[in-house]
């Protein structure tokens, strides 16, 4: 599974360009990336954040002109960050999503951002299709019932829900949700989508906004990034909206649906399941789920595939090198 | 109409159960203690005319011996494979089943399976419930499903409908079946463990009769190996389940997905403290939308049999084929309904027939037909309809019959295919060049050759004649002809 880039190109002789690591993991990605920059990452040094960036500006013999940020809340790379790390030019995500990135603050400085771009879509996109038919048909109930031994003893399990010719509203028809509008598509089922603006190459049908999408809709998939116009952008109106038989699927992120209300929807059967890959509060998932058989729970996984990782990896890689390079980024956030 | 009595062998759908106790006269056999059954059935034997099984009690030898008078046996399920077929063709009992309504549903679960053993969804939900997100950290890495490598044993209607899902996952396709299928673009492989190794991902979805019993042997599970997976939506007895649990066990097997399992409803002992398996209790066609369409069609034929209306899914006649539903081919169609045989056409729109199955080629409606009938006109589109691709869709087992026209037909490709068994038997009443016949057919004993008789009655040439007749006088009196085609 070796890196197709890592393979190609040797790290340069001489001196290495510097690169801050903001990455908990000791993985693949950073083995690679030690192979070809020096790393200066953040959570081997121990030191608070102010004082390892202001530290790395003496790095010799340059500062790190480039940064590998990944996303859930730890680091920001806000207007606070920038100011401590003046040198930085450059920002690559290895996060599907960019909500720990300030993007506007990044423009008025001019540093680029590159994004995770496509990478994470197909992975996403199975698993919210998996967590979808999972919901729909039971699967892990079902699972926990026939490992509970209750087959022989309470009989077959209740029925679950076709899929086929269910219409399933898109909330952000970017890469990961086409994604899965072409693979739910094949599963028979009617396709529509809400987002900022229409989009003139698809045939599915648009709704303005997400309550008329959630009226006539079976099921909602959360698939658009989170931001302040996205915030709650599932709530107590829409789930109203979704009623009694929809279900809804997320896996963008937790911000992007009203917890409370949902909880109070599927307590109150206000709504029908639901299937979860993210939460408000990760990794602290709310315990009135854990006793509900119609809702599936997953931690924040839907890309943590051995194959998204090894593509991360030589995405990764791809736009450091553009941009020491100085060449166009593979996956540009900014410049637009 | 005197009432129907129907025998119904388990409770398997509330609906179905209160629609046949509506319209029928029910009989419920678990209304008998077990230890009393035979004389229950002894003393309901006059009444019970139809049995209505599923897949896990159906008519074998022994019920259907204890019911003379039974005439059909309804099966709310697909596969019938618990139905002693032999001992109702025998006897003269019909048989149908429930095909095509439950077919995306089963196929679905087969996807829905395959991502959930892949990406470890029960086990990541478990998981997340015991609070291990939080004391533990990040669930272990998976492996993506998409352009996996898909093998499918099997590609009847279920087989097909999950190739064409996973194909929108980028999924190669590779399959084995009885006979080739004319789909380019999936790899046919003739042996079972060439397709195992082959593929990252083997999904069971044939039908279970004496050949497929055990079809996932321990030799395929090795094939399969360590990193390999196996979705089992076919019957538990497709696959030597000991050897499963054991591959599972020690991690020779990657994963499972099962929704049958060879004693259901008891799933081995060993499965349930693996972390690699994921075990459904046999929901494959279980929507409140399928079981509905399911019951519908078991009481529907029921009606159609008190009635003596053809059946809407029989499962005991040969599968009838017919290229253009004119008016002779919809006179085929009504004829053979009446042997019970399931009727499947081809032409260029598809039209509205409740009971006959479309199909969007010839090559399709060969590859699922066990006879099939040439009666579409001839056209510079008809000629050489009939061509090698058809005749090897056929197959070795399959039957031709022409009362169109012979240059319908490749007529050599037909030949040699006859000469060297690749085409089962023909019925011919036209050649490409009456009155020759191509001599090689003469030493055959599976082929029946008439020389242009369709029409050849005293009473349709008689009526015939009258036509042409009565079109000649219509058009010298300048009188609207009776039968213009133009």
């Amino acid at each position: 599974m070796a890196s197709a880039i890592a393979a190609a190109t040797a790290p340069p002789t001489g001196a290495q360009h510097s690169v801050l690591l903001l990455r908990r993991a000791n993985d693949y990605l950073a083995a690679t990336l030690r192979a070809r920059y020096r790393v200066l990452s953040f959570y081997d040094s121990g030191a608070p954040l102010p004082a390892f960036l202001a530290a790395s500006a003496a790095t010799e013999p340059e500062p790190p002109r480039a940064a590998l940020v990944v996303g859930g809340g730890a680091i920001r790379v806000d207007a606070a960050f920038l100011d401590a790390a003046p040198y930085l030019r450059c920002v690559v995500t290895t996060a599907a999503g960019l909500d720990h990135v300030d993007l506007a603050e990044c423009a008025r400085r001019g540093v680029l951002v590159a994004g995770a771009g496509e990478v994470f879509s197909t992975d996403v996109a199975d698993h919210a299709v998996g967590l979808l038919i999972d919901v729909l048909r039971n699967v892990s109930a079902a699972d926990r019932y026939v490992r509970r031994g209750l087959w022989p003893v309470q009989g077959d399990y209740p029925l679950g829900s076709k899929l086929g010719g269910k219409r399933v509203g898109i909330i952000g028809l970017g890469s990961i949700g086409s994604s899965i509008a072409k693979r739910l598509k094949a599963l028979g089922c009617v396709i529509q989508y809400h987002s900022r603006r229409p989009k003139d190459t698809v045939s599915f049908k648009y709704f303005h906004d997400v309550i008329s999408l959630a009226t006539e809709s079976d099921a909602l998939i959360v698939a658009c990034a989170l931001n302040d116009q996205t915030r709650h952008i599932v709530n107590k109106e829409v789930l109203g909206a979704l009623g009694k038989d929809g279900v809804v699927v997320n896996i963008a992120r937790g911000g992007n649906i009203d917890e409370a209300e949902l909880i109070s929807a599927l307590r109150e059967g206000k709504i029908a399941g639901a299937g979860l890959d993210v939460f408000e509060k990760e990794p602290v998932v709310p315990a009135e789920f854990f006793s509900m058989d119609n809702v599936v729970l997953t931690g924040h996984e839907a890309v943590f595939t051995t194959e998204s990782g090894s593509d991360l990896c030589d995405l990764m890689i791809g736009n450091l090198e553009a941009f020491f390079d100085g060449r166009p980024l593979l996956t540009p956030v900014l410049p637009k | 109409m005197e009432s129907l009595g129907v025998l119904l062998l388990h409770p398997m759908n509330a609906y179905l159960e209160q629609e046949l106790d509506r319209r029928f006269r029910l009989i419920r056999l678990w209304d008998s203690p077990p230890d009393a059954r035979a004389d229950f059935l002894r003393s309901n034997a006059a009444a019970i005319r139809a049995v209505v099984g599923n897949a896990g009690y159906n008519a074998d030898s022994a019920l259907i011996d204890a019911l003379p008078a039974l005439e059909i046996v309804a099966s709310f399920s697909v596969g019938i494979d618990r139905v002693d077929l032999a001992k109702c063709r025998e006897r003269g009992i019909r048989v149908t089943n429930t095909p095509d309504v439950l077919t995306d549903d089963v196929a679905d679960l087969a996807v829905g399976l395959a991502i959930a053993a892949l990406r470890k969804i029960p086990q990541a939900d478990r998981y997340v419930r015991a609070g291990l997100w939080k004391a533990k950290g990040d669930y272990t890495l998976t492996t993506r499903f998409s352009g996996k490598r898909v093998a499918i044993l099997g590609l009847g209607r279920i087989g097909l409908a999950v190739a064409k899902r996973a194909e929108a996952f980028d999924c190669s396709i590779s399959y084995h079946s009885r006979s080739q299928k004319p789909f380019p673009n999936y790899r046919f492989f003739t042996n079972v463990v060439d397709l195992a190794a082959n593929c990252d991902v083997l999904i069971v979805a044939c039908s279970l009769n004496a050949e497929t019993h055990h079809i996932v042997s321990r030799e395929v599970i090795h094939a399969l190996g360590p990193e390999g997976v196996l979705i089992n939506i076919g019957r538990g007895a497709h696959v030597d389940e000991p050897e499963l649990v054991s591959a599972l066990f020690e991690k020779r097997l990657g994963a499972a997905g099962l929704d049958v399992f060879e004693h259901e409803p008891f799933p081995p002992e060993q499965l349930i403290g693996l972390d690699n398996v994921v075990l459904v209790p046999h929901v494959g066609s279980d929507t409140e939308e399928t079981c509905k369409a399911m019951a519908d069609l078991v009481l529907q034929n029921l009606e159609a049999h008190a009635l003596n209306k053809p059946l809407l899914t029989p499962f005991s006649g040969k599968r009838v084929g017919i290229i253009g539903l004119g008016r002779i081919g919809l006179a085929i169609a009504t004829r053979v309904e009446a042997f019970d045989c399931p009727v499947n056409y081809y032409q260029r729109t598809k039209k509205e027939y409740p009971n006959y199955t479309y199909y969007p080629s010839v090559v399709e409606l060969a590859a699922n037909s066990d006879v099939l009938v040439v009666a579409c006109p001839l056209n510079e589109q008809t000629r050489h309809i009939v061509n090698r691709e058809v005749i090897d869709a056929l197959g070795p087992k399959g039957v031709l019959i022409n009362i169109g026209r012979g240059p319908h037909v490749d007529e050599p490709e037909l030949v040699s295919a006859l000469v060297e068994g690749r085409l089962g038997g023909a019925g011919l009443d036209v050649f490409e060049d009456e009155p020759n016949v191509p001599e090689a057919l003469f030493t055959l004993d599976n082929v029946v050759l008439v020389p242009h008789v369709g029409s050849g009655t005293h009473e349709t040439r008689q009526a015939m004649a009258d036509l042409v007749l009565g079109n000649l006088e219509a058009h010298v009196l300048k009188k609207p002809l009776l039968t213009p085609v133009v």
